[in-house]
């Protein structure tokens, strides 16, 4: 490492770092992955409203909190994509781009951090994280769609950054308030993460702490609760938003979860068995529910192989690269009995142990977008195992074979996992992605005058459609309000505007003279006249039109 | 730690202590619970039976030493032999049957004490008691000791070969021998060990090169012993057969990684370099990997164990939940430490896993069951050392405290869970019903021509024969045997026996006794008997036209 320090300058190397970062990041952004979900297009159309309106789809004026399908999430990442719209208009990339450059946001704040975590070793340490975080797959992956955790994780790092500096510049505890304070109004999971992982931190540096002068920790502490209190008071007094929580929480589908439970309990009142009414409680099942949740993440094959649902990595690779697995492992050690300062080690250990708390009480774990946080940590990890290791490797005598072996892995997995993203991607997930509306809806532009009423399907998997018309045709969002009222476009709903009805197709049952239909394959019989079909881009017939 | 246990007991009392747990877990209801035999079980039992009565197993090959035909699956042919004495003693039932794998289930609890002793090679016998203790009360190895799965006695025979090796370098290298003569009996009871045992060998001696040089002579006697003990398997393995099983689970005969190969090389317009990133041996590498972590997993280990009821209670993993810190600080510690033979515990555990790793249902406890007791070793240094590294003195009492009641409750929800519900949710799994049949069939077969028994729920005749104690002469002049491509043995017919899946369409000649499953019978029969599980739900029923 001494040696790439002598040829490059540490700066040099970090803004080629950035710069690989911003490519990857932007490059074919609109195209990769190949369409937009739902959620994505519901925050353009949402951010499209607001642009013109000052209300969101529903009429709500400037909301802190997206109701969108019912789902209540934070609204901040729909503030920021109003000025890439009013730039590029009511598209994709617009939508994307605030991710994207967030992504970027956080290679570098992660090379600040670990210089201020690790201190004089901190240059190369974090040169390598904030590379691996670069090509992570990933923070690419989060960094290429509008997923607002990405963001959320940015945010916190960067609160987490200016805290620590703070430490020795108070002025600087006034960004951190403010970053960590902007993080809950990004993301759910964030309050939960934030408020334990400040407590910790406090805990951590307590010592630093009692030393800053007062007025600094106070203003700082005000800029925080102002800053929050509407997110606050919106929790309290917001009585729906707290339903999605219990949704997705592990508590939420009792019976099922709690059927073998309540059998084992009969069973023990039938036979007096009062040490066995004490076992079979329901409060143990919810807390090996939670424990099962939290340790699901720390599976190797969810990290380094299978990673998670279709979405959320590209096909056939993990969250990680194969080749920082050893590495990896490696830098757990030294994390424990590396040489260097016993907060650094506590503090990066938090962050990893803090983590999968938000997402532990919720259904379906591992889950790699609310246990996004363990970036950069993980990274950070590997660097320090790879660093260690080519350290140890110079002792060798066949140290440039093992570099060169090591080297040529790292250049192979790199380029399989481009290969992955950037191609096999498009083909495997496509369906996944709700590919294939924007083709249907351009192709339907031109005739929809001939129609008096069009029929869309929101069956599955176009559920949800009413959102990609509304974002395809950039719906005139006033007239939207109006004609809808407060009638939510909701979780699998029925739903209409202009002339459009979205709703489950019964083909039999239509009345079809001037109707345009828009379904699945499965929604029409066989021998139907179509119109057109959209295919996905594995070559499977997705969207179909049908002339009544 | 240090502090108070060694002052109230002494480590032998304490040991003495911990084989008695073991015992009691091991062997407590051991004929009720599991609540029935498996047919692998049975055939243990009655080839046990039939082995002890002329030297031939029960289709009548004298002597097997490479091979229990058995079901067409090729068992290796130790445990029939261990278990040849308890049968002679207690009489063909659950119990003999069971008897050797609960026996050497308790011993390789001991013998993890001594085992712990010479790795770890410290004066303080701490570690060793708490890595035995550990392991007394592993819901995985009770589970395992309790039924007459042959890879829990493989799993002794390969810890003792470990531990007389260790031992063998530190008093007499002539012990080398006896270590040899342990692996080699590993690899005659159980099929992974076969890959497991050469491996852990290997490593033996890579790690201590410098000692085995030295002592040359009881190296080569040693070798030479074991070569010639395991030629025998040797020369089986080599044969056809022995392969046909394996190509059928494995993973490398799994064609749909060749089609995504060759989708993804399409996708890239059939690119030369697609073809170098998209080979199809890599995938199959990455593939193997994906089963090897399986075996890892945490929700696996720590929470629900594995899939199968036979080999985890779904209620509690393979490893206790608390055991989960313990175990990563172990591992952390044992690498900090290098403590003696350190070194052995890593690689033991790393190597136990690479067969399993090859078969398409992963995880799987009994297949890489080969790695106790290393998960509880590790465990118990983490506990050791995380306790002992704890900064205040008043910590470190309360501590040990609070992780005991931990641990007792832990246990205790395994225990309960174990004793008072597996058995009725799961008997089905464990072919509950047959010896209800077969003892109904007994009684009152005097006055039937013919008994006709459904297969549905595989292999009745072994049934059958245990739990009638069937004369081996008898069966084997009587029995219709049918042998399948894949190797499986059918037993179609012996004595009154025709066992077929097609009850209805038996050809009944005389008075005939029909044994089916409920969602067979037809109408207008008269039901004799009913059997159901043990959760109520049937599951053979006996009638008669």
């Amino acid at each position: 490492m001494k040696t790439l320090e002598k040829i490059f300058k540490p700066k040099i190397i970090l803004i080629l770092i950035i710069v690989l970062a911003s490519l990857l990041r932007i490059w074919n952004l609109g195209l990769v992955p190949p369409s937009p979900d739902w959620d994505e297009a519901a925050l353009g159309y949402n951010a499209y409203s607001i642009m013109q309106t000052g209300k969101d789809e529903y009429g709500k004026f400037m909301p802190i909190i997206l109701r969108s399908f019912d789902d209540y999430k934070p609204a901040m990442y729909t503030y920021l994509i109003i000025p890439f719209i009013n730039f590029f208009g009511l598209n994709i990339i617009s939508v994307r781009l605030p991710s994207a450059l967030f992504g970027v946001v956080l290679v570098l704040a992660t090379y600040y951090l670990v210089k201020e975590l690790f201190g004089k070793k901190g240059e190369s340490i974090g040169l390598i994280s904030s590379f691996l975080l670069a090509i992570s797959p990933w923070h690419l992956q989060f960094s290429r769609i509008a997923f607002e955790a990405q963001v959320g994780l940015s945010l916190n790092i960067l609160a987490t950054l200016f805290f620590i500096k703070g430490l020795k510049r108070f002025i600087f505890l006034l960004p951190a308030a403010f970053f960590a304070s902007l993080s809950i109004y990004m993301y759910q999971s964030e309050k939960v993460y934030l408020p334990i992982l400040f407590l910790v931190l406090a805990i951590i540096y307590w010592r630093e702490l009692i030393k800053i002068p007062k007025k600094w920790i106070l203003t700082a502490l005000l800029v925080g609760v102002i800053l929050s209190f509407p997110m606050m008071y919106d929790i309290a007094t917001n009585k729906e938003a707290l339903m999605r929580a219990r949704g997705v929480s592990v508590f939420s589908d009792q019976t099922q979860f709690l059927k073998r439970n309540v059998d084992k309990v009969l069973e023990d009142k039938k036979n007096n068995d009062v040490i066995g009414l004490l076992i079979d409680n329901r409060r143990v099942e919810y807390g090996m529910a939670v424990f099962s949740g939290y340790i699901s993440h720390f599976d190797f094959n969810w990290l380094f192989i299978r990673g998670d649902i279709q979405r959320h990595h590209a096909p056939f690779m993990g969250l990680m690269y194969l080749f920082e697995l050893p590495f990896f492992l490696i830098g757990i050690y030294l994390l424990f009995f590396g040489n260097f300062s016993k907060k650094t080690k506590l503090v990066i250990l938090s962050i990893v142990l803090i983590t999968p708390i938000p997402a532990s009480v919720t259904s379906g774990v591992p889950h790699a977008v609310r246990a996004i946080n363990f970036l950069p940590a993980i990274q950070i990890f590997t660097a320090l195992g790879i660093i260690q290791s080519f350290h140890y490797i110079s002792k060798f005598k066949f140290k440039k074979l093992f570099y060169s072996l090591i080297v040529l892995f790292v250049i192979f997995n790199f380029a399989y996992f481009l290969n992955q993203y950037f191609v096999q991607q498009n083909y495997y997930s496509s369906e996944s992605w709700q590919y294939g509306y924007q083709k249907a809806i351009e192709d339907i532009k031109p005739m929809m005058t001939k129609y008096k009423k069009i029929v869309v399907s929101n069956d599955r998997p176009l559920d949800q459609s009413y959102i990609f018309f509304l974002f395809y045709l950039g719906y005139n969002p006033s007239s939207y309000q109006e004609e809808v009222k407060d009638s939510s476009g909701g979780f699998r709903e029925n739903h209409a505007f202009g002339k459009f009805e979205f709703r489950n197709i019964n083909w039999d049952k239509e009345e079809k003279n001037k109707v345009l239909f828009i379904g699945r394959p499965e929604d029409f019989p066989a021998n139907t006249k179509k119109i057109d079909t959209v295919n996905y881009l594995d070559g499977k017939p997705a969207i179909i039109i049908v002339e009544g | 730690m240090k502090g108070y246990l060694p002052l109230l007991f002494s480590s032998k009392i304490l040991l003495g202590f911990i084989v008695l747990i073991a015992f009691i877990l091991r062997f407590h209801l051991l004929s009720s619970n599991p609540p029935s035999l498996t047919w692998d079980e049975a055939s243990w039992g009655y080839n046990a039976y039939s082995l002890g009565i002329d030297g031939k197993d029960e289709f009548g090959k004298f002597l097997p030493i490479t091979f229990l035909e058995s079901f067409g699956d090729f068992k290796p042919p130790l445990y029939a032999y261990l278990s040849i004495v308890p049968v002679k003693l207690f009489g063909l039932n659950e119990f003999s049957t069971r008897f050797a794998s609960a026996f050497f289930g308790v011993l390789t609890v001991l013998l993890t004490f001594f085992l712990t002793k010479e790795i770890f090679k410290k004066k303080s016998n701490v570690i060793p008691l708490l890595s035995a203790f550990v392991l007394a009360i592993s819901p995985w190895h009770i589970l395992l000791s309790r039924a007459a799965f042959e890879a829990n006695v493989a799993t002794f025979f390969i810890t003792l070969g470990v531990y007389l090796f260790l031992f063998s370098l530190r008093r007499s290298k002539w012990i080398l021998v006896v270590s040899f003569i342990a692996f080699v009996l590993s690899m005659y009871t159980f099929n992974t060990a076969r890959i497991v045992a050469p491996l852990l060998i290997f490593g033996l001696f890579l790690f201590n090169r410098k000692e085995v040089f030295r002592a040359k002579k009881e190296v080569i006697t040693a070798l030479v012993v074991g070569f010639i003990l395991f030629l025998p398997l040797l020369l089986f393995l080599l044969t056809p057969q022995a392969k046909l099983r394996f190509a059928e689970v494995n993973i490398f005969s799994d064609s749909s990684v060749i089609n995504t190969a060759n989708q993804e090389i399409a996708n890239d317009k059939n690119a030369i370099w697609s073809k170098t990133i998209h080979n199809r041996r890599l995938i199959y590498g990455v593939e193997y990997l994906k089963h090897y972590f399986d075996n890892v997993n945490p929700l696996f280990l720590f929470v629900r164990g594995d899939g199968n009821p036979k080999f985890s209670i779904q209620d509690v993993g393979q490893l206790y939940m608390w055991e989960a810190p313990f175990l990563i600080i172990g591992i952390l510690f044992l690498f900090k430490k290098k403590e003696g033979n350190w070194w052995i515990i890593p690689y033991w555990l790393i190597v136990g896993i690479i067969p399993a790793g090859t078969a398409r249902e992963t995880p799987h406890a009994l297949r890489i069951e080969a790695v106790l007791p290393t998960f509880q070793i590790l465990t118990a240094y983490g506990l050791f050392y995380g306790v002992s590294s704890l900064s205040s003195k008043k910590i470190r009492r309360v501590v040990p405290l609070f992780l005991l009641i931990l641990v007792f409750f832990n246990f205790a929800y395994f225990y309960h869970n174990y004793f008072s519900h597996y058995p009725k949710e799961f008997s089905g799994e464990w072919q509950y019903g047959y010896k209800e049949a077969i003892n109904y069939v007994n009684s009152v077969q005097a006055s039937y021509d013919r008994i006709v028994f459904t297969e549905s729920l595989g292999r009745p005749y072994i049934y059958a024969l245990f739990y009638s104690g069937y004369s081996p002469f008898n069966f084997r002049k009587e029995a219709v045997v049918e042998k399948e491509a894949l190797g499986f043995v059918h037993v179609n017919k012996f004595g009154k026996y025709v066992f077929t899946k097609d009850v209805l369409g038996a050809n009944s000649q005389g008075k005939t006794l029909y044994i089916d499953v409920p969602g067979n019978i037809p109408n207008k029969v008269q039901i004799l008997k009913e059997i159901n599980l043990l959760n109520g739900r049937p599951a053979l029923v006996g009638y008669t036209k």
